[in-house]
C-alpha cells in the first residue's frame, strides 16, 4: 500500500501561483472556491525582511479530525491512505470543515464539502497532482514515503522536515522544508 | 504492487508528453448502461496569455478546453505552465469577449456602437484608408502593434505603403537593453533572454522582480539556482518576491542605480577581480573604462543610492569572486529615466568584466542556426513617398519603432500629418504615457481602427472594432526559438472560433482584398502558408502540429570553448566596453552617472510592476485570473502610513504633480517598501465599462504618468519620473 | 511586524469561519430549552414519592411544549444542511466519534422518549384530544408507566443538555470551543433556562415556587461556570488566550461579544435579584393565588435567563469562529 505525501520546499517557490489555478481548472473547481492556497509572509521591519512563501492544501492527516466529525462517512480514509470525500453520502453538516484546523475544506455551491484530493484520479493513471505538475519551482515534490527511493523519501531523510500546526496532533503528509526560515507554520 | 506503480510512473514521465500529443481523435465510448464518455483530446499551440510564448497542450472534451498543460518538449514550458498560462482558459470563455464587429456612431471616442458584418466593417475601413491615402498618402496611416497579430498587420500596412508602425516593446518595454546590448555585445540577449540562470552561483537582479515576473522557463531556472544555493542579491526599492530569496537585498534609492552599476565596476577592476584573460581576448577599451570609474567610489554611491558602502564593496566582492558564473539580469521592461541605455551599457560592461557572457551562469550563446526567411508573399512592398517617422531623430531607435513619436507627429502634424491609427494586440491607454497626449491625438485622426480579442480602454477609443479570435481558435506564424538550442513551434486552433471572431491574419488578408491588395495574400488559409513555410525549412508539417515542438539539438552551442569562438558583431568584432558607435553620434562612450530628480518633501515615488497572476492590462478581466487578485493595492511604508493616520486596506486616492487623481484604491501597509515611493502592480482600473470585472477595479499607474522622460540614444522612454502624494479623500 | 497575503482563500473560512450562523445559535438554544424543560418537568413530576399514579403528573404542558421547541431547533439544521436529502446516510451508519452522529441518532430518539412522556402526562379529562383512539388507548397504559418514562426523560434531557455543548466543545480546531467546561456551561444554562419556562408556562404556585428555588441554583453555578470558562481559556497557551479577546475587545470590529458579555452579566445577576425577591415573599407563606405583579415579576425573570442563554449560545458560536488554531 503506497504512503502519498507531499514535500514543498519552501525555498523554492517563486510565489507564480501557477499550482492554485491549475488545481482548479484540473479539477472543475467552482469559482470563487479554492482547494490549495499560497501563503506569503513576511515579518521583520524594514529593511531587515524576511519572507516565506508555502502552499497549502489539505494535509491528508493520519489522524483526520474531518473523518471524525463526519456523521455519515462521507469523510473517510480511502484505501490508497488519502483523506477523500464521497459527495453522495454528505449531508452538508459542515462539521469536518469546522474540525480541519488548517482550514483545507470549503462547502461547494451544492452544498456538500469538498477540499483536495491529492488529485486521486491522476495518481491513478501514474501521473503527479496538477500542482505538482505545473509547479514551476519544483517546490511542491509528491510521492510514496514507503518506496525509499522516491524523491520525498530521500528529501525527508536529507531535511528536517516540519508540519503545519504539529502541536494538534494530526499528523499531516504534507511536510515543509525550509533551510533557512520557518514561518508561521 | 509499488514497484511496478513506480515503473509505470518512469515510464510515463518519460513518454507522457509524446504520448499526450499523439492522441488526436475524440473517440466515443459506450460504457454499460452508462452515459456515452468523451475521450479527451490533446492538441499541442503556443501560449499567448505573456509574450514568453510557451509550448501549451490542450485538453479538449466535447470540443470545450478543459485544461491546459505545458509541453515537454518545449524549453520556454517545460511541461509547466504559469499562472496566467493556466488561465488561457478564462480568456477563451470570457463573455465580455469581442464578438462581431462594430462601428462607432458617436464622435470619436464615444463608443456607441452597433454591431456590424464583417463586410460592412472591412468595406468602411478600406473605403477610409484609400480616402486618406488619396488626402494624405499612404505614410498617413500608422498602426500601433504588438504580438504575433503584428505579423499580418505590418505587412499590410507596408504593402499599403506606409512604414510608420511602432510597437510598445521597444520604446516603453525592453528597447534600452536591446540597443545597449547590440552596442556592447553586436547582439540582444533575446526574448526570451539567454540567461543561464540554472547553472549561475550568484544571480543580481537590478530592477527586475523574477517570480512576480512570472516568465516560465526563467522562473523555473532561478527557482533552480535558489535550491542549489546561489547568492541571490537583489536591487529593488521593495522587497520583492524574488528579495525574500536574497541573501542582500539592497533596497535603493530609485533612480540611482547607475550609481551602483558603476561603483560596483569600480570595486571590482580596483581590486582585480574581473576576467583578465577574458577581458583581453574579447573586449576592447578597457583602460577607458578603467578611467571612467575612477571617481565612482563606494563612498561616493552610498551617497547617491543609500546603500552603506560596505555593502557595496561585500556585493562587488561575492559577484566578483563567483565570476564567470554571475549572471546580471539585463532585465526586460528597462524604460526608467533618461539614461536608460547607459544603465543597460553598465550592465552590459559588468557582464563582459566578468567574462559570464559566453560562461556557464551568465549569458549563453545563441544556438547555431540559419533559417532562410519565409515572406508572406514575394512581392516587394511599395517604395513610401516620405521617409518613415516611427523611428524619430533617436540615432539607434529600433526597428519596431518608437510609439511616442507616432503620437508625437499626429499631435503636431510634422513632418507630416498622421490620420490613421491602427492599433492591434496592444491597449494603447495602458500601455502608453501621458493617456491625456494620446486622447488629443486620437481627435486629430480620420480613421481608428482596433483589432483585439477584448473591449479594452484603447478599443473603446476606435471608430471600427473588428474582433480577433483567441490564441485558442487560430493559426498564427511558426515561432522560431532561440532557447539554448534552436527550435520552432507551432500555433494551432484546438477549438472553433467562438462568436463572430476572425483570426489576425484572416482580417489582413480580407482587408488587403478590399485594397486591391491581394497579391500580398497569395495563400488560402493561413495553414497553407504554414505548410510551404515547413517545407522551405525541411521541416514535417504533419510531426510539427503532432508534437507541437521540434527542436534542432545540434543548433546548441552555449558556452565558450576553444571551438566554439563567439563572434561578436560589433563594429572592432570584440566586445566594445568603450563604445565608438556612441561616441561619433555625441554620446558617452562609457556610461556616465546623470543624478535625476528626488520626490520633494510630502510626495512619494510612483513605482510599478507585475503580478504573476496578470500580464498588463490584458488579463484583469479574465475570469479565472480576475478570482486570483481582482484589484491592485497601493504600496505603502508602515512609518509613513502610521505618521498620516493610514491603516491597512483603507481606501485612498492617488494624486500625481500634475494634478491627476487616481481611482480610488486599498493601501498596502506594508515593511517591504522604501518611505519614498508608492508600487501599484501595472494593469488596473481599467476605463471600458465593456469588462465587468476589471471596470474601475484598483489604481491606473499609468494613468498618473503624465509625464515621461526620454531617452536621447534610443527613444526608451522613462516613466519612473512621477511624484504622486497621497489623499485620503476618496 | 508580520505580514501575511494569502492567494486562493474561500470566503467560508478565511479571514474567518463563517461556516455556522444563526440556525446553529437556534438549534443549540432551543435543544437546549427542551433539555432543560424535560429536566425539569421530570423532577417536577418524580418529586413526591409514593403518589398514586394518577396524581402524580403535575407537570403536563412542559413535555409538549419541550417536544416541539425541539423540533422547531432541529428544523433550523435541517435548514442549515447543503445537502438534507442525503441524510439517509447518517441514519445507515453510526459514528461515536461524530457529535453530528450522535445528533442524528439522539434528536428522534428524544422526540420519540418526549413523545411517550406527552402521552403519560397527558390528564385524564384532556385525553379525547388526543383524537385517535389508539392513541387514547396507548395513553392510558403509559400513564401506569409515568415514573420510569419521566426518569427516561430525565436522563435524556441531561443527554441533550450536554451534547448540545459538546457538539462545540469536539472541534479541536476551534479554540473558545474546545474545552471540557464548555458542556458543563452549557448544561447548566439549558437547566436554567428549561426552569425558567416552566416557570413561565407553570400554573400552580408550588411549581413556580419549586424552579424559582431551583434557578437560583442554577443561575449562581452558571455565573461561576462562565467565570471558569473564560479564566481557564485565559489561562491557556496562546490560541486558547487568543480566543476569548473578542469578549474584551473594545473595537468596533468585535465590541457586540464585549455587549453580549455584559448583558449576559446584567440579566442573570438581575433575574437572580427577582428570584431572591420572590423566594423572601413566598417562605413567609404560599400563596393559592398570585397578584397580577408577582406574575409579572416571575416571568420577567424567567424571559431575562432565557434571553442570556440564547444571547449565550449565540455568542459562543459566533465568537469561536473568529480564531483558529492557525495564526491566519
Amino acid at each position: 500500500m503506497p504512503k502519498y505525501v507531499m514535500v514543498i520546499d519552501v525555498e523554492r517557490c517563486i510565489g507564480c501561483m501557477a499550482c492554485v489555478i491549475a488545481c482548479k481548472k484540473e479539477n472543475n473547481v467552482a469559482d470563487g472556491y479554492f482547494r490549495t492556497r499560497v501563503v506569503e509572509e513576511v515579518r521583520g521591519e524594514f529593511p531587515y525582511l524576511k519572507m516565506e512563501l508555502r502552499s497549502e492544501l489539505c494535509n491528508h492527516c493520519e489522524n483526520a479530525p474531518c473523518i471524525d466529525a463526519c456523521p455519515t462517512r462521507a469523510s473517510h480514509r480511502a484505501k490508497d491512505g488519502t483523506v477523500q470525500i464521497d459527495k453522495k453520502k454528505c449531508i452538508g453538516c459542515k462539521a469536518c470543515i469546522l474540525a480541519c484546523p488548517y482550514d483545507a475544506r470549503y462547502s461547494t455551491p451544492e452544498g456538500v464539502a469538498d477540499k483536495c484530493t491529492f488529485c486521486e484520479h491522476r495518481i491513478k493513471e501514474g501521473k503527479k497532482p496538477a500542482c505538482v505538475e505545473t509547479c514551476l519551482g519544483k517546490s511542491r515534490i509528491f510521492g510514496d514515503l514507503d518506496d525509499p527511493n522516491s524523491e520525498v523519501s530521500q528529501l525527508l531523510k536529507k531535511h528536517d522536515a516540519a508540519v503545519r500546526l504539529e502541536f494538534a496532533g494530526t499528523k499531516p503528509r504534507v511536510f515543509y522544508i525550509n533551510k533557512k526560515f520557518a514561518g508561521g507554520l | 504492487m509499488s514497484i511496478t506503480r513506480r515503473n509505470f510512473l518512469k515510464i510515463a514521465a518519460a513518454t507522457g508528453g509524446l504520448a499526450i500529443a499523439g492522441t488526436s481523435t475524440v473517440t466515443s465510448v459506450l460504457g454499460l448502461g452508462k452515459k456515452p464518455v468523451s475521450l479527451p483530446q490533446y492538441i499541442p499551440t503556443t501560449c499567448e496569455m505573456c509574450f514568453w510564448r510557451c509550448g501549451v497542450i490542450a485538453k479538449v472534451v466535447d470540443g470545450k478546453v478543459v485544461k491546459l498543460d505545458g509541453n515537454p518538449l518545449h524549453p520556454n514550458s517545460r511541461g509547466k505552465l504559469c499562472a496566467r498560462g493556466h488561465g488561457g482558459i478564462g480568456l477563451l470563455y470570457d463573455p465580455d469577449r469581442l464578438k462581431t464587429p462594430l462601428i462607432n456612431t458617436g464622435a470619436r471616442g464615444e463608443a456607441k456602437f452597433k454591431k456590424a458584418s464583417w463586410d460592412e466593417a472591412l468595406g468602411f475601413v478600406a473605403d477610409k484608408m484609400q480616402k486618406i491615402k488619396e488626402k494624405y498618402g499612404a505614410e498617413s496611416i500608422a498602426l500601433l502593434t504588438h504580438g504575433t497579430i503584428s505579423t499580418y498587420f505590418m505587412h499590410l500596412l507596408q504593402a499599403f505603403g506606409s512604414p510608420n508602425f511602432a510597437m510598445p516593446s521597444f520604446a516603453l518595454c525592453r528597447g534600452a537593453r536591446g540597443v545597449a546590448f547590440e552596442l556592447t555585445f553586436g547582439e540582444d540577449v533575446g526574448n526570451p533572454e539567454r540567461l543561464d540562470i540554472q547553472n549561475s552561483k550568484v544571480v543580481v537582479l537590478i530592477g527586475s522582480h523574477l517570480g512576480e515576473n512570472a516568465h516560465n522557463s526563467q522562473c523555473q531556472e532561478f527557482a533552480e539556482a535558489v535550491g542549489k544555493d546561489a547568492t541571490v542579491i537583489v536591487v529593488d526599492p521593495r522587497f520583492s518576491t524574488a528579495a525574500g530569496k536574497a541573501k542582500y537585498w539592497l533596497p535603493i534609492k530609485p533612480a540611482t542605480d547607475l550609481a551602483l552599476l558603476l561603483s560596483w565596476i569600480n570595486v571590482i577592476i580596483n581590486e582585480g577581480l574581473y576576467d583578465k584573460e577574458y577581458v583581453a581576448k574579447y573586449t576592447s577599451g578597457f583602460n577607458e573604462v578603467a578611467m571612467a570609474v575612477k571617481e565612482y567610489t563606494p563612498e561616493w554611491a552610498e551617497k547617491e543610492t543609500d546603500i552603506p558602502s560596505s555593502l557595496i564593496v561585500d556585493t562587488a566582492r561575492v559577484i566578483g569572486k563567483n565570476r564567470p558564473h554571475v549572471l546580471i539580469h539585463p532585465g526586460r521592461h528597462t524604460a526608467w529615466y533618461s539614461d536608460n541605455v547607459q544603465r543597460q551599457r553598465a550592465v552590459a560592461i559588468l557582464t563582459a568584466l566578468l567574462g559570464a557572457y559566453g560562461r556557464p551562469g551568465g549569458i549563453y550563446l545563441s544556438p547555431k542556426k540559419k533559417l532562410e526567411p519565409v515572406f508572406l508573399s514575394d512581392k516587394d512592398y511599395p517604395e513610401p513617398q516620405k521617409p518613415a517617422l516611427n523611428k524619430g531623430d533617436y540615432p539607434f531607435a529600433g526597428e519596431e519603432g518608437v510609439t511616442h513619436v507616432i503620437v508625437k507627429a499626429t499631435l503636431t502634424e510634422q513632418p507630416y500629418p498622421i490620420k490613421g491609427w491602427f492599433i492591434t494586440g496592444t491597449n494603447i491607454m495602458k500601455a502608453m504615457p501621458n493617456q491625456r497626449d494620446t486622447l488629443s491625438a486620437i481627435q486629430k485622426l480620420e480613421l481608428l481602427v482596433a483589432v483585439d480579442m477584448m473591449p479594452y480602454d484603447g478599443v473603446m477609443l476606435a471608430d471600427v472594432v473588428l474582433p480577433e479570435c483567441t490564441y485558442l481558435e487560430r493559426h498564427d506564424d511558426l515561432f522560431t526559438v532561440k532557447e539554448r538550442a534552436f527550435g520552432i513551434s507551432i500555433r494551432q486552433p484546438v477549438v472553433q472560433p467562438m462568436y463572430d471572431s476572425k483570426p489576425g491574419w484572416w482580417i489582413a488578408k480580407e482587408l488587403g482584398k478590399r485594397l486591391g491588395l491581394e497579391d500580398y495574400f497569395p495563400w488560402n488559409t493561413f495553414e497553407d502558408f504554414l505548410k510551404m513555410k515547413c517545407e522551405t525549412w525541411g521541416i514535417d508539417y504533419s510531426e510539427l502540429v503532432k508534437k507541437g515542438y521540434i527542436s534542432f539539438p545540434e543548433s546548441e552551442a552555449p558556452y565558450i570553448t576553444s571551438d566554439n569562438q563567439p563572434k561578436f558583431k560589433t563594429p572592432s568584432g570584440k566586445i566594445e566596453l568603450y563604445s565608438k558607435e556612441l561616441k561619433e553620434k555625441g554620446f558617452d562612450p562609457v556610461p556616465k552617472y546623470t543624478k535625476h530628480k528626488q520626490p520633494p518633501e510630502g510626495w512619494f515615488r510612483l513605482i510599478y510592476g507585475r503580478a504573476p497572476v496578470h500580464t498588463f492590462s490584458r488579463t484583469t478581466n479574465n475570469p479565472s485570473l480576475w478570482e486570483l487578485m481582482k484589484e491592485n493595492t497601493a504600496w505603502v511604508n508602515a512609518k509613513v502610513a502610521k505618521k498620516m493616520g493610514l491603516k491597512n486596506e483603507d481606501y485612498i486616492v492617488l494624486i500625481n504633480q500634475d494634478g491627476v487623481k487616481s481611482n480610488k484604491v486599498r493601501i498596502k501597509v506594508t515593511e517591504r517598501i522604501r518611505e519614498d515611493c508608492i508600487y501599484l502592480v501595472h494593469g488596473f482600473s481599467s476605463t471600458s465599462k465593456l469588462l465587468h470585472r476589471a471596470y474601475l477595479r484598483g489604481a491606473d499607474d499609468q494613468q498618473l504618468i503624465t509625464k515621461y522622460d526620454i531617452d536621447p540614444i534610443s527613444g526608451s522612454v522613462g516613466m519612473r519620473v512621477n511624484f504622486v502624494k497621497i489623499s485620503k479623500e476618496v | 511586524m508580520i505580514e501575511i497575503g494569502i492567494t486562493g482563500t474561500n470566503t467560508i473560512t478565511f479571514p474567518y469561519l463563517e461556516v455556522w450562523d444563526w440556525r446553529i445559535v437556534l438549534y443549540l438554544f432551543l435543544g437546549g430549552l427542551s433539555a432543560g424543560m424535560l429536566v425539569m418537568c421530570s423532577i417536577a413530576n418524580l418529586r413526591i414519592p409514593k403518589q398514586p399514579v394518577e396524581e402524580l403528573a403535575q407537570c403536563v404542558r412542559a413535555p409538549l411544549i419541550a417536544f416541539i421547541v425541539l423540533a422547531v431547533g432541529a428544523l433550523f439544521i435541517i435548514f442549515d444542511l447543503g445537502s438534507p436529502f442525503n441524510l439517509i446516510w447518517g441514519y445507515l451508519t453510526f459514528q461515536p466519534l461524530s457529535l453530528m452522529s450522535w445528533g442524528t441518532w439522539g434528536v428522534p430518539i428524544v422526540l420519540f422518549a418526549n413523545a411517550l412522556y406527552i402521552l403519560a402526562v397527558i390528564p385524564k379529562d384532556q385525553r379525547h384530544r388526543l383524537k385517535f383512539s389508539f392513541l387514547i388507548k396507548i395513553s392510558e397504559k403509559l400513564a401506569l408507566k409515568m415514573r420510569p418514562i419521566a426518569k427516561l426523560n430525565f436522563a435524556l434531557g441531561i443527554f441533550l443538555g450536554i451534547y448540545t455543548g459538546v457538539l462545540l466543545s469536539s472541534f479541536s480546531a476551534i479554540p473558545l470551543w474546545n474545552n471540557a467546561t464548555l458542556p458543563i456551561l452549557f448544561l447548566i444554562s439549558a437547566l436554567s433556562s428549561g426552569a425558567a419556562m416552566i416557570v413561565i408556562i407553570a400554573k400552580k404556585a408550588e411549581i413556580k415556587f419549586l424552579f424559582t428555588k431551583i434557578d437560583i441554583w442554577l443561575i449562581v453555578a452558571e455565573l461561576v461556570v462562565i467565570a471558569l470558562f473564560f479564566y481557564g481559556l485565559y489561562t491557556s497557551t496562546a490560541p486558547y488566550k487568543k480566543a476569548i479577546e473578542p469578549f474584551f475587545s473594545l473595537t468596533s470590529e468585535h465590541f457586540i461579544f464585549t455587549v453580549a458579555l455584559i448583558a449576559i452579566f446584567l440579566l442573570l445577576p438581575l433575574a437572580l435579584r427577582i428570584k431572591l425577591g420572590e423566594l423572601k415573599e413566598f417562605q413567609n407563606e404560599v400563596h393559592e393565588e398570585f397578584t397580577k405583579a408577582q406574575i409579572f415579576r416571575m416571568n420577567f425573570a424567567a424571559v431575562l435567563v432565557i434571553a442570556g442563554t440564547l444571547i449565550l449560545r449565540a455568542a459562543i458560536v459566533y465568537a469561536g469562529q473568529l480564531t483558529k488554531l492557525s495564526p491566519y
